[in-house]
């Protein structure tokens, strides 16, 4: 009997990631070749993954519910010796992988070119740690890119060569751009040539929205959640969403295709001493309020503690960025690129402000900006959907009216 | 006058400028760095002065007058060839000379300072310079030590200059000895061995272990031991000198082998029993520099050594003793030491020996796959099926890939053949790309030429060769 495992087949349409929605095997059954015994669903389809070998489950690498990076291994099967096949990651799905021996080849060095390995050492990540994206796991410099870009793998990063700072005549120091700082910087860039940026800014009065959170505190307490506004921004972020699809979509500049993301994964930017990351919630838009206040919670906490998956640090469809916790009013953010939006809130403060009879009111007002894609959306569009937004913010009475 | 020693201050000190040290050198000067760099002899060390560069002069020369012996098969007749040694000596030493003076303007221009004397360390930071003439202290704050290997003696045959000779003299020689004997079946020794049967000596080798270039795949070397015998080099295996007699002018040896004792009469013997790190007349203990069980230098994947001040590269490090191995941990510690990420990293390391036939490797031998795991595919193509090894009259040849029989990927390349050493750059790039047994089929390779042997070779191991015909099939 050989070990046989099965890893997450790359199904082309530059998909990464599948959920794994249902097993149709559990360990301990036989199974034949052929014998459907997953079902996985990706951002395009669903796909029932026929068997690729006959054999025992030994043992289901990933949990129902569990999103799964191209070249994962989700399953392992005991196989006879010469009766079974070996597959790897780079066949296509759900075409059953052509036949092979059996024999585990050897695999401990890295699938890369020259250029990528030195650029893994330049980003500090340890280059075995990576899921080569590429055929037969082959390291791509995408795939360091990305890596480098989760700060989770600072932890189990080897010793990075010590910066030598070497200071100049004129006292300056010079550090050299590295790991985190150098991905955000080429994300950036990317994100910022490549999207004609636009930014439209409001303020918006939040009284009941304060009042609703004072009202809740003793309750967060006794939760033990911290409750801030930005579970109420990811709500009147989605119920606007929904109404202006343009807003939550991606540019395949490719194919030259809108893609209107029909999942609302909110990608929530937190500082952090090693450089901005951007957890995703995904699914926020099935999400109590109380759930995203605790998924919030938990995500930023192991942000600095650089505990995150990958899974958690990719795949959101519209991001949002609370510059106001910095105790700033305006910001034009950078779009995370290839989404087309990014909504920032900034922070609260009293104001005056004149009402419907001219009296002049002391009203919390909460600055929103919402800097958008150009290429994708337009000044009307975006204009609406920042209206919709406020309108959510100052009466969130709508947005409970319209919860399902 | 001046007494006491002169204390120089050094930013970057590289310590040898062989093809290590001078690449590093420049590397690190590249980076913004001062550097300092001593030699004891000349500049590009073992390799330009006394090794790859002008034993290739010779061995082309020597192929030269072969080639004009041998043309009469194809046509050409040449009566009374004969061979000036003095001048080809010339020659050789106008290569040489031109390389090295290249080298010495390179670093000039890249403003490394350059003195001539041997260093020992002193303490961490600081070696003592011993120069012709004077004495002087360089204090440095990193160094890299590139100070290359040297002949291994062998006992008994103590090199003279005369008649026993190391590989440095030998190149240097001013006569076509009568009788040369080759002591180690080396590289080295087989490919000065053959240049000069080629000049007209006749060469006797004498090997200890029981086939020629000990540690190189057998299957290679075929065609090699081959031509030795078309030749007429003989060659003693499973044989030592047990004892020698040497004279002014000529040698008695005796060499025990498997059928007994036989006595040599040798005009000249080259002793190449391998080489030697210098890593003994450095002090190296004073710097906090250790060395590993076999007396090479240890450093880690960035080239540092247990002084994390000091690198070290080529030939006093271990694994293979090669110059363009040298060169490329140069850059490597020059960039390390100057703090970039820099760090050792390669699938293999391309190797050539410029026999006759020509043998250039990269990366693992059929063996070696099977060893390490692997489902292996191998595909073996024919210098006698390429069109261009045919009129090139240059048959005895053949090139090998090896592959993983599941993914493809190329492990290993391997020709033996004319002209082999200059087939090997495809074949490192794409071992060292991870390019797969298609990539190598599918592009196109020029015809006539010998390259088109690695398409082919592909092919065959994917089954489908045009030129040859598959066993079996």
């Amino acid at each position: 009997m050989t070990q046989y495992e099965w890893t997450l087949p790359d199904v082309g349409e530059g998909i990464h990631e599948a959920e794994i929605v249902k097993w149709h095997v559990a360990p301990g059954d036989r199974v034949a070749a052929e014998q459907p015994i997953v079902e996985i669903q990706t951002d395009k389809a669903t796909v029932e993954i026929p068997s690729p070998v006959a054999g025992q489950v030994d043992a289901l690498l990933a949990a129902e519910g569990a999103v799964v990076r191209v070249g994962t291994p989700v399953i392992r099967f005991a196989v006879e010796t010469g009766s079974g096949r070996t597959t790897s990651a780079a066949t296509e799905a759900p075409v059953p992988p052509r036949e092979t021996p059996l024999a585990a080849p050897p695999r401990s060095r890295v699938l890369a070119t020259p250029a990528v390995r030195r650029l893994a050492r330049e980003l500090g990540v340890d280059i075995h740690q990576i899921q080569g994206s590429g055929e037969h796991g082959r390291v791509l410099a995408d795939d360091v890119r990305t890596a480098a870009a989760r700060p989770a793998a600072v932890a189990d990063r080897p010793p990075s060569p010590e910066p030598r700072l070497q200071p100049a005549d004129d006292g300056d120091v010079r550090v050299p751009l590295r790991g985190t700082r150098r991905t955000i910087a080429e994300h950036m860039v990317k994100a910022m040539y490549t999207a004609p940026h636009v930014t439209a800014m409001d303020e918006v009065e939040v009284s009941t929205l304060v009042a609703w959170r004072e009202e809740m505190k003793a309750a967060a307490r006794s939760r033990d959640v911290h409750l801030t506004y930005l579970p109420f921004i990811i709500k009147a972020a989605i119920g606007a969403l929904k109404r202006f699809p343009y807003l939550n979509a991606s540019l395949d500049d490719e194919r030259q295709e809108i893609v209107l993301k029909s999942r609302y994964h909110i990608g929530i930017a937190v500082d952090d001493e090693e450089g901005l990351v951007v957890p995703v919630i995904r699914d926020a838009d099935k999400k109590s309020l109380w759930e995203l206040a605790e998924i919030i919670q938990d995500l930023s906490r192991r942000a600095h503690e650089h505990r995150l998956t990958r899974e958690e640090l990719t795949g959101s469809t519209f991001t949002i960025t609370n510059f106001g916790s910095f105790g700033g009013l305006y910001a034009t953010p950078i779009i995370n690129y290839p989404e087309v939006a990014i909504l920032g809130s900034g922070r609260i403060q009293k104001k005056a402000i004149v009402v419907d009879d001219d009296r002049v009111v002391v009203k919390p007002v909460m600055s929103v900006t919402l800097t958008f894609d150009h290429r994708v959306v337009d000044g009307g569009t975006a204009g609406r959907f920042l209206n919709q937004v406020m309108r959510y913010l100052q009466s969130p009475l709508d947005l409970f009216m319209e919860m399902n | 006058m001046v007494v006491g020693e002169l204390t120089e201050e050094a930013d970057l000190l590289v310590i040898g400028g062989g093809p290590g040290g001078y690449v590093a050198a420049i590397r690190a000067a590249q980076l913004g760095r001062q550097v300092t760099l001593i030699e004891r002899d000349s500049v590009g060390g073992i390799c330009l002065n006394v090794g790859c560069i002008p034993s290739k002069a010779l061995i082309r020369v020597a192929d030269e007058v072969f080639q004009l012996r041998a043309a009469a098969s194809r046509g050409v007749h040449v009566e009374g060839v004969t061979v000036d040694m003095a001048q080809v000596q010339q020659f050789k030493d106008q290569v040489v000379g031109r390389l090295t003076s290249g080298v010495r303007q390179l670093l000039k221009s890249y403003g490394v300072r350059v003195i001539s004397a041997e260093a020992r360390f002193i303490d961490s930071h600081q070696v003592r310079a011993v120069g012709e003439y004077e004495t002087q202290k360089v204090q440095f704050k990193q160094a890299i030590i590139a100070t290359g290997s040297r002949p291994r003696p062998l006992d008994g045959l103590t090199v003279d200059g005369q008649v026993v000779l190391g590989s440095t003299e030998l190149l240097a020689i001013q006569r076509i000895p009568a009788h040369l004997v080759v002591i180690g079946a080396g590289y080295i020794g087989l490919e000065l061995g053959t240049a000069f049967r080629k000049f007209g000596s006749a060469v006797t080798v004498v090997e200890w272990a029981d086939h020629i270039l000990p540690g190189q795949d057998p299957r290679l070397v075929r065609l090699v031991a081959r031509k030795l015998t078309e030749l007429g080099v003989a060659v003693h295996l499973k044989s030592r000198v047990s004892s020698a007699v040497v004279a002014e002018e000529s040698a008695t040896l005796s060499v025990a082998g498997p059928g007994g004792e036989i006595t040599l009469h040798a005009d000249a013997v080259l002793v190449t029993v391998g080489r030697q790190a210098n890593t003994d007349h450095l002090d190296l203990e004073a710097a906090g520099v250790r060395l590993t069980a076999d007396c090479f230098i240890d450093v880690d994947d960035r080239l540092r050594t247990a002084n994390p001040d000091i690198a070290a590269i080529g030939d006093v490090t271990p694994g293979p003793m090669l110059a363009h191995k040298a060169s490329y941990q140069g850059k490597i510690a020059a960039e390390s030491l100057c703090g970039m990420a820099s760090a050792v990293d390669v699938a293999a390391i391309p190797a050539v020996i410029f026999t006759d036939p020509e043998i250039a490797t990269m990366g693992l031998t059929e063996d070696a796959a099977r060893a390490a795991g692997y489902d292996v595919v191998v595909g073996r193509f024919p210098f006698a099926a390429n069109g261009r090894a045919l009129t090139l009259g240059a048959e005895p040849g053949e090139t090998v890939v090896v592959a993983d029989r599941i993914t493809g990927q190329l492990l290993g390349i391997h020709v033996v053949g004319s002209h082999a050493a200059e087939l090997l750059g495809e074949a490192a790039l794409a071992v060292e790309l991870g390019a797969t047994l298609e990539d190598l089929a599918l592009t196109i390779h020029a015809h006539p030429t010998l390259s088109e042997s690695l398409m082919e070779a592909a092919e065959v191991a994917l089954g489908r060769p045009i030129h040859v015909m598959l066993r079996g099939s």
